[in-house]
């Protein structure tokens, strides 16, 4: 029998007990999850639907917007699964244990690497699928196109998403392969810097405005972007020209599009195989060369630690081990970065879309929606990184758990540091987003106040919850994460985000639509306030001493 | 069978081997002894491909570890110290698996699981998930994937870590019993008694360099030792000095 074979024999085997596992879960936890996902997947094709039928209504440039946003669509999912695919390459090629034991077996070369580059576009792809379908649910929908739309949809999707992952994936294993790692400090401050410079070059250049104002001026300044994604060279054009043509039966056509997809996935697919086969393994080599040996430099430490000193000596012990496990866990902070960079970038071209000349009711809109946009974000780095930090403690539990350290004073500890992480960066965020839409004072302070709030209630959400459904013996933060407490948690954070932004936006944006005014407008703000800080107050509070419950009954 | 000629690697600007040469005829279990970070799992990784050396080349039965490489895979069987298992695989699965990547027919490889699941008592884990299975089973378990195809040599980094000692006693007879019928067994160890009870030829690697070699009683009388521990304690340094 081939290794590949062999290697796809062991793949069906391992979904098959994946699912007998998943069938004997708590049938709650699989309901719930299942509900979530659906009243998700609905709000979403609501929302899409909404906006196709808001732009409609414009008529001009919003008419024109439609017509090219399916191809803005795909292209934009071709650049996320290129990006996502770059970032994944490392952990599926480089740091999975498996590779070692197929390369200590009598496997060829050139089945791990296709057995990788499988993995690593199932990896990046699959998640797009649950913007994909409602998108492309509304669009149909809104276009009045054949149910075969979907098929067709399927059919070029997957080998365009093959040939995103692919180029992803060679520019992973090229950079590795050849890109000096002495110099990878040097050249990540070098980008730090220049993109900091950029946002303030962003902030300081207000470009004048030409003439209108409109809406419909805003909405065309975005055409010459749109025409990127209709050039007839890329290949997300030939994609939804493609899905478009075999929805009105035009087969000729749509073969030729489709045609084209496949041949053109082949070749990448080609490419990744034997390239891969020259550049995988010396890249490996040189990746397991220079994984061991030499000191870790400790240059922030020392002064963090002079910094730390006002804090009693546990809880600094504490917070500064988790601050070095954060620094010198590139999974952690690259994430965070990415994540909190593209919002910044995007704030700080806020103006070059011409945002902070709309009206007041617009402007408003879009920050609330940012507080949304960095709320989701800090859900997301709440769910994936402060909720599992109590389970990862289990291997070490005996040090924290046989210290004189109270395992209240531990949660807080916990709670503490990653309110001070977020709070700052959210609350920076919403000054630099509502600073470029040069919102009103008043706008600013509720925007910041959200942000600030929600960042306290986020952490302790992630953090009391993280303890009631505390694991010790779990090892792997991914399947932590992937339980019952950590969807829960990530579930709960996200109706929280609801249930604050929603309010205060609204109560702001009917005041400026003229709908409630004078003392209406202000015992209502006071209100929607006294929600925000009560709201967040026991979604802040409640789970953490539900968690100090939980640690004081735990057996370790 | 095992041929080292002047093998180095380095680490950045770390060297953690310098120039082993070393030969290990078949049928003989050869122990590896140093302290941590001598460069044990260094020479191991690179005899089983896992590491490209800097200088130098290894021959398993003649075949080029790099040049070779998938020759010297075929004969050869590896259990790393902390080996790596598919989870949502079932014991027989895995097993099987592993069969596959070295070519053996399903008939053969399931007369080959029966024998070696009846050899290690895990007949009662047939159908257990190996993420089920405690650290002790795991380490069986790899033993018996690893011996499915008969490997010619076998390479064993610390081989009794988590093992009760039923399954100890079992694996050095095993190791015996297979280097008796000509199979070649290379294994690093902390464990000083562990080859005093079953090597036939020892080497000490301290800082990258081999610096002894020879049978227990060849050691013993060239380096003034009552056992293998005052040896290696007068020969090696204390990498916590």
């Amino acid at each position: 029998m081939s290794a590949w074979r062999a290697l796809s024999g062991k793949t069906r085997c391992h979904w098959r007990n994946t699912w007998r596992v998943l069938q004997q879960q708590s049938r709650l936890k699989v309901w719930f999850i299942a509900l979530f996902a659906l009243v998700f997947e609905l709000t979403l094709l609501i929302l899409f639907l909404r906006g196709f039928i808001f732009l409609n209504t414009l008529g001009g440039a919003g008419t024109l917007i439609i017509n090219r946003l399916f191809s803005l669509f795909f292209l934009g999912v071709g650049i996320m699964i290129v990006i996502s695919s770059m970032i994944i390459t490392y952990s599926t090629f480089f740091r999975s244990p498996e590779v070692p034991f197929l390369l200590s077996h009598p496997v060829p070369l050139y089945d791990i690497i296709t057995l990788k580059f499988l993995e690593t576009t199932v990896l990046c792809s699959w998640a797009f699928f649950f913007i994909m379908i409602p998108f492309l649910a509304a669009y149909a929908y809104h276009q009045g196109l054949s149910p075969l739309f979907g098929l067709w949809n399927l059919l070029f999707s997957i080998p365009y998403l093959g040939m995103a992952s692919g180029i992803g994936i060679l520019i992973s294993l090229a950079f590795v392969r050849w890109f000096p790692r002495r110099l990878l400090r040097t050249t990540l401050i070098l980008v730090l810097v220049g993109a900091c410079l950029a946002v303030a070059w962003s902030i300081r250049t207000v470009r004048p405005l030409q003439d209108d104002t409109t809406l419909q001026f805003n909405l065309a300044a975005l055409l010459p972007g749109l025409a990127l994604a209709t050039n007839r060279w890329m290949p997300g054009w030939w994609v939804s020209e493609g899905i478009l043509a075999m929805s009105k039966m035009e087969w000729g056509r749509g073969m030729m599009f489709l045609a084209a997809v496949i041949t053109n996935g082949m070749l990448v697919l080609l490419l990744v195989q034997e390239l891969g086969r020259v550049w995988f393994e010396p890249a490996w080599h040189e990746v397991q060369s220079s994984a061991s040996g030499g000191n870790t430099r400790a240059v922030l430490f020392p002064r963090l630690s002079r910094i730390l000193a006002i804090l009693r000596p546990d809880v600094r012990g504490l917070v500064l081990k988790d601050i070095r496990m954060f620094i010198r866990d590139p999974m952690q902070w690259s994430q965070a970065l990415i994540f909190f960079g593209i919002l910044a970038f995007y704030f700080s071209n806020l103006r070059s879309f011409r945002y902070h000349l709309l009206p007041d009711t617009w402007r408003n809109t879009i920050a609330f929606l940012n507080v949304f946009s960095v709320s989701a974000v800090m859900c997301s780095l709440g769910a994936r990184f402060v909720y599992p930090q109590l389970s990862l403690e289990g291997q070490a539990f005996w040090t924290v758990g046989l210290s004189p350290l109270t395992l209240k004073r531990v949660l807080l500890t916990k709670f503490w540091t990653a309110s001070l992480a977020l709070v700052p960066v959210s609350i920076g965020l919403m000054l630099l987003s509502s600073s470029m839409l040069s919102a009103n004072p008043l706008t600013t302070l509720l925007a910041c106040s959200l942000a600030g709030c929600l960042a306290f209630a986020i952490s302790g959400l992630s953090t009391g919850i993280g303890a009631v459904y505390i694991d010790l013996e779990q090892r792997n933060p991914a399947a932590i994460v992937s339980g019952f407490g950590g969807t829960l948690n990530l579930v709960v954070s996200l109706f929280l985000l609801l249930a604050v932004i929603l309010p205060v936006g609204a109560i702001l944006h009917w005041h400026n639509l003229g709908w409630i005014s004078g003392w209406r407008f202000q015992i209502g703000l006071a209100i929607t306030i006294l929600w925000l800080f009560a709201t967040t107050g026991a979604a802040t509070i409640i789970p953490l001493v539900l968690g100090v419950r939980r640690l004081r009954a735990l057996d370790f | 069978m095992i041929h080292i000629e002047h093998l180095g690697k380095d680490y950045g600007t770390k060297t953690a081997l310098y120039d082993l040469c070393l030969d290990v005829p078949p049928g003989q279990l050869f122990c590896f002894l140093g302290p941590n970070g001598a460069g044990k799992t260094t020479t191991l990784k690179i005899l089983t491909g896992l590491l490209r050396p800097s200088r130098g080349r290894a021959l398993i039965h003649g075949f080029d570890v790099r040049t070779q490489a998938q020759e010297a895979k075929a004969i050869t069987g590896y259990i790393p110290d902390m080996p790596f298992l598919y989870d949502r695989l079932t014991t027989v699965e895995f097993c099987e698996f592993t069969a596959d990547l070295f070519h053996i027919p399903l008939s053969e490889a399931r007369l080959s699981i029966n024998r070696w699941f009846e050899c290690f008592s895990l007949d009662t884990y047939r159908s257990t998930l190996v993420k089920d299975l405690s650290h002790g089973l795991r380490q069986r378990l790899i033993y018996c994937a690893t011996l499915l195809h008969n490997p010619q040599v076998l390479f064993i980094d610390e081989p009794l870590i988590g093992l009760d000692p039923y399954t100890i006693r079992l694996i050095k007879n095993l190791l015996r019993e297979s280097c008796r019928n000509g199979m070649t067994v290379f294994l690093t160890t902390h464990i000083l008694a562990l080859a005093e009870d079953i090597a036939d030829q020892i080497g000490i690697i301290d800082d990258g360099r081999l610096i002894a070699l020879g049978t227990l009683a060849e050691l013993k009388r060239d380096h003034g030792g009552m056992n293998l521990e005052d040896c290696f304690l007068g020969l090696t340094s204390n990498p916590q000095e």
